[in-house]
């Protein structure tokens, strides 16, 4: 589009190199290309000029993509602000003209304090939230803290004094039983501190089985627990990252919950967020804005720029109490397992759990809660180990229900406990967390069956299997009865 | 301030463009034939107007790869427009919507791409990078447009001898159509977005309008050449940047139709130079350095009660009116520029896009010498804002937080002049001048793609593309008329996708070439003219036609009809349609009988006239001998015959 650079020379060219780095001078070149760069003297960031056998390209030149091939250097053309890549073998000479680096950084402001607003801390665990581009793998990696999320989302300081800390830096798929209890234990920390509410920054694949920890983990809650992410990176002028936050931001700020919930898009449109309980909502798609989904069940509430909507009944939700005391169980006994099951599925499966000493199986079977009868007799020799065995549907939505065909009461009589409508993922988190605090198995049954924040719910509502909740004009019609 | 030409003659001659410095770069932008879109697998075209469903969105700016907030893109979050986008189910995938990312770039568009940007004799990229480029004007719902480029520092030769640099030749998916822009609300159907678009950009080498016109025909001649350009409404839109000595580039957006493109040039080019003549005339008052403080009130309705209509409405709406004192500005804001726009036409394109008061007039000034305000809204307006006799006041009306908008832009607009030229994009209007649109977006609103991975062009990639280069449509055009071909013929051949056929049968001389011609640049374009679809018949098909044609088994009299039936059933060989529509050549005899027939008819039926006599001649022959023989070879017999009647 722009025929001609906006970067003034002078402004590019620094008086020298700076010292030599290797990790990143040629980061993510290799072979050919790394050792053409070494050759003449060019490095990442260098502004150069490719003479090639078929002419000369100028541009700056930039980090690869690790995984790419060794015979392209990739630059950034300086009159048109495009990236291409050129054949190292076609290369004759780099000309280095001067030396320019990125300058990554999200406008960083310091967030204003206002003594009448509420406190708010954002826990951030990593995710894209908030982001940047990193070159080694060419993905959205995140970028956080107060000022940069100011500079981003200015909107933030109309709602409260937000705080931020950064717990870890981690994609959401590597989050796991020790970041759940080191958030647990930093939240009561916030919540003792006396902040209006809690927000946690989480990648989007693996925030419901975070939110159903935090559900078992830190009980009692006198104030919102609120799970956010973006499913479209906030790189993009339309992502969903802004909107979510600022929702999430005034749920924990303002909300009267006081409970573990996700906050993410209702339907892909930009209008609302939905306030899924932290027990069961799960991600059901890839991609989509509009990915979380409360299963079997209807959100607690929606949140939009006017404020919040429930869903829910008021009796049916946990409200703002700042008389109850958070109550800290972050324990997790890591030897538990998910086994999806398939249709002609070797006991080895199961054996190989047992063998490798597993204490805890959920099964998510098909249909009502079903196995197939070769799986019996290795059902039989784990529960005999002391293995705890529990069933799951996997149709996800719906109950088990194990008493309609012999199959389900063969299974049952093997000891195999059903879950009545919880989760796979969920039974999964909870039994994990159960066995943290006893093997004794009529006590972990006990404990499994017995709900904290809605795992198990008695009655399934009607409305409670709307897929797509938002987004086609017939469920946004049903949910307008909801509008307050 | 006397214009250097007057406004009948608004084109000049090569000696204002000079002493100007008129300088004049051309983007090109051709939707190129593929069965899918560019990143997903949705087909691409045609349009419908249906939708199934909408989606609602809001862009905000974000950071580009070097770290810096882009011009345009905080312009137009200013606007915090309501972007709706609808949805087609047949049309549009969750990719269009931005709710899944892109698949593999397709590559029967890079093909068509490569062979395209050898034609401008680009030097080839060797590895495709996907770059996202932003546009907040919602144009695309993920608020950038994915783009690579294919090539650089291409040429384009114009007739007077001059090379043109094409800078690049790119690309990338199309946006989506645009339905409806009212206030705060923009409407746009996506079907489109994701169609492959070629972009040719040329260096800024125009020295005149008429020079920049000739660049951006032969830049689509050139594509359409190819046989890759779509045809349609909309499939082709170029953008010209103009800048004179002193001034700066300024785009003009979404040119419909190249005649307009000199006069659009040339009003661009004389606004530049009024706006430097306005910048001129600011610094001789002291207004251009430092502080341009402007004065601001709100308007409060008290026992004020305006006559125009406009301001009455407001007040009885409730709107807010607020009321800019801009010091030292007589006689600025009545400047005429060009045509009929004037400087303060300026302010109100800033205030109608980025302030959404889009109903115009949507300013009022007291710098007014005709009856726009009666004496007594000048005074009250003049009196509330405490204007001297130097001072001019603007007046905005509508929603509160749009009136704040409004201010600010009037400001910056102010400020703005006394550097000249801005840095504008600006759409084109019916009388050929242009409106604000937006600013001019810099390179940092590019970055990279990271949910796309690079695409290697192979040497054996380029080497098969090189087959494919067309010869330049100009030089075509011009062996075809010295071969005696019409001009309306050798046209359209020089950029027909059968170009190559014809040579190669006119080489082989199987067929006479006006004979082919006809067929290929008039029949078929006639025949498409009245609803008759012949693009499923074969590059293959047309061949054997053309030879058929050479050798007599065809002729051009029953050429139509028997189209007209080939294009119902397009699958069906040449030999096989001669069969089953019994096209069978008539034999010797028959020719000499029927010629004999209607001889005799016409001396029955015509008295003395000769010409006559042989028009009804030929007329009664052909009636039985369409299609089956040449017409030329009955004339000639009924012709000869007459006159060696009339010479016994």
């Amino acid at each position: 589009m722009n025929n001609e650079t906006s970067i003034a020379q002078d402004e590019i060219l620094s008086p020298s190199l700076p010292p030599p780095n290797p990790e990143e001078d040629y980061k993510g070149y290799k072979g050919h290309a790394r050792k053409l760069l070494e050759e003449k003297g060019a490095r990442v960031w260098c502004e150069v000029v490719l003479e090639t056998t078929s002419g000369d390209f100028p541009g700056i030149l930039l980090p690869r993509t690790e995984t790419s091939d060794d015979r392209h250097l990739v630059i950034k053309l300086t009159y048109n602000g495009y990236n291409v890549g050129i054949a190292v073998d076609t290369i004759t000479s780099i000309k280095i003209l001067g030396y320019r680096k990125a300058n990554y950084q999200i406008p960083e402001k310091e967030f204003p304090f206002n003594p009448g607003m509420p406190d708010v801390v954002l826990l951030g665990t990593g995710g894209t939230i908030a982001s940047r581009l990193d070159y080694r793998t060419g993905a959205v990696i995140p970028a956080f803290s107060p000022g940069e999320l100011y500079g981003a989302v200015p909107e933030l300081a109309d709602i409260c004094n937000l705080s931020t800390r950064k717990l870890y830096g981690e994609f959401s798929e590597n989050i796991g039983p020790p970041h759940w209890m080191g958030l647990a234990k930093e939240i009561k920390k916030e919540i003792e501190n006396g902040v209006a509410g809690v927000v946690v920054g989480h990648g989007t694949d693996t925030m419901h089985y975070t939110a159903a920890a935090l559900t078992f983990m830190i009980q009692n809650l006198p104030v919102p627990v609120v799970i956010v992410g973006s499913q479209r990176s906030s790189d993009r002028p339309s992502s969903d990252a802004a909107y979510n936050l600022i929702r999430a931001v005034n749920t924990a700020a303002t909300g009267d919950f006081g409970e573990v919930m996700i906050c993410m898009f209702g339907p892909t449109s930009d209008y609302y967020d939905l306030l899924h309980r932290g027990t069961r909502v799960r991600k059901m798609h890839s991609s989509y804005r509009s990915a979380f989904r409360t299963i079997s069940d209807v959100p607690i509430a929606r949140v939009d720029d006017k404020g919040f909507h429930p869903i829910k009944h008021d009796d049916a939700y946990r409200h703002r109490d700042h008389s109850q005391i958070p109550e800290l169980d972050a324990v997790f006994d890591e030897r538990v397992s998910i086994v999806w099951y398939y249709p002609n599925m070797q006991p080895d499966v199961i054996n190989s759990l047992i063998d490798n000493g597993y204490k805890g199986i959920i099964i998510a079977g098909t249909g009502l809660g079903h196995v197939n009868k070769p799986l019996y007799p290795a059902i039989k020799r784990g529960v005999e180990a002391g293995v705890q065995f529990f069933m799951t549907v996997q149709t996800l939505w719906g109950y088990v229900q194990m008493f309609v065909y012999d199959t389900g009461r063969d299974i049952m009589e093997l000891g195999v406990t059903p879950l009545a409508n919880m989760l796979p993922e969920v039974a999964y988190v909870k039994l994990g967390w159960v066995l943290g605090h006893t093997h004794e198995p009529a006590e972990v049954k006990r404990m499994m069956l017995k709900t904290i924040n809605g795992e198990i719910t008695e009655r399934e509502p009607i409305d409670g299997y709307l897929v797509m909740q938002g987004g086609l004009p017939e469920l946004d019609d049903y949910f307008k009865r909801f509008q307050v | 301030m006397e214009a250097f030409y007057s406004m009948k003659n608004i084109l000049g001659t090569p000696e204002d463009w000079k002493r100007l410095g008129f300088r004049c770069g051309i983007e090109v932008h051709h939707q190129i034939k593929t069965e899918k879109k560019l990143f997903c697998r949705c087909p691409a075209g045609p349009y419908s107007n249906e939708w199934h469903a909408e989606v609602l969105r809001h862009m905000r700016p974000t950071m580009s790869e070097l770290g810096e907030y882009d011009g345009t893109a905080l312009m137009e979050f200013k606007t915090k427009k309501e972007i709706i986008y609808r949805l087609h189910r047949d049309k549009v995938c969750t990719y269009e919507m931005d709710d899944n990312p892109p698949f593999q770039i397709n590559e029967e568009a890079v093909d068509k791409a490569l062979r395209i940007a050898l034609t401008f004799k680009c030097k080839m990229v060797n590895e495709l990078h996907v770059i996202r480029k932003q546009y907040l004007d919602g144009s695309i719902p993920a608020g950038f447009q994915r783009t690579c480029i294919i090539g650089v520092d291409g040429v384009l030769p114009l007739s007077n001898g001059k090379e043109v640099r094409i800078i690049q030749v790119g690309l990338e998916e199309d946006s989506c159509r645009e339905i409806s822009d009212n206030g705060h609300r923009i409407v746009f159907a996506v079907d489109r977005l994701g169609i492959p678009l070629i972009e040719v950009v040329t260096d800024k080498t125009f020295e005149s309008p008429q020079e920049a016109a000739e660049g951006v025909q032969r830049i689509g001649r050139l594509l359409r050449a190819t046989g890759y350009a779509n045809r349609g409404i909309g499939a082709v839109r170029q953008d010209v940047n103009v800048s004179i000595n002193g001034s700066t580039r300024v785009e003009i957006k979404g040119v419909p139709r190249i005649p307009r493109i000199p006069y659009l040039t040339a009003h661009e080019a004389r606004r530049q130079e009024s706006l430097l003549q306005i910048k001129d005339e600011m610094v001789r008052r002291g207004l251009s350095s430092g502080e341009f403080p402007i004065d601001e009130k709100k308007l409060e309705g008290n026992g004020i009660s305006f006559h125009r209509p406009e301001l009455k409405a407001a007040q009885m709406a409730g709107d807010t009116i607020r009321v800019i004192r801009l010091p030292e500005s007589k006689g600025l804001l009545s400047w005429q520029l060009t045509g009929i726009r004037r400087f303060s036409d300026e302010f109100s394109g800033r205030v109608r896009v980025i302030a959404c008061l889009d109903q115009k007039p949507n300013i009022f000034h007291t710098d007014v010498e005709s009856a726009v305000l009666d004496d007594h809204d000048l005074k009250l307006i003049n009196e509330f804002a405490r204007c001297g006799k130097d001072d001019v006041a603007i007046v905005v009306w509508g929603p509160d937080l749009d009136t704040i908008t409004a201010v600010k832009e009037i400001h910056i607009r102010w400020e703005e002049a006394s550097q000249g030229v801005c840095n504008e994009t600006r759409q084109a209007l019916r009388d050929n001048t242009t409106d604000f649109e937006r600013v001019l977006p810099g390179p940092d609103r590019m970055y990279p793609d990271t949910d796309s991975a690079p695409f290697e062009i192979t040497r054996e990639k380029i080497e098969a593309a090189e087959q494919f280069i067309p010869e330049y449509p100009w030089d075509r055009e011009k062996r075809y008329l010295e071969m005696g071909l019409p001009e309306d013929i050798s046209r359209n051949l020089a950029i027909s996708h059968f170009a190559d056929l014809f040579d190669n049968l006119l080489e082989e001389k199987a067929v006479a070439a006006i004979r082919a011609g006809e067929v290929l640049a008039r029949i078929i374009t006639a025949l498409r003219r009245k609803g008759f679809d012949l693009t499923k018949i074969s590059l293959e098909q047309w061949e054997d036609l053309l030879r058929g044609l050479g050798n007599g088994k065809i002729f051009r009299e029953g050429l139509f009809d028997f189209l007209k039936n080939w294009s119902k059933k397009p699958t069906s060989g040449f030999t096989d349609m001669l069969g089953e529509y019994s096209i069978v050549p008539a034999d010797e005899n028959t020719i000499a009988e029927r010629v004999s027939e209607a001889i005799q008819y016409a001396y029955e039926n015509v008295q003395n006239d000769i010409e006559k006599r042989i028009k009804v001649a030929m007329g009664e022959a052909m009636q039985s001998l369409a299609g089956k023989c040449a017409g030329e070879m009955v004339y000639d017999r009924i012709r000869d015959n007459m006159i060696n009647d009339i010479s016994c």
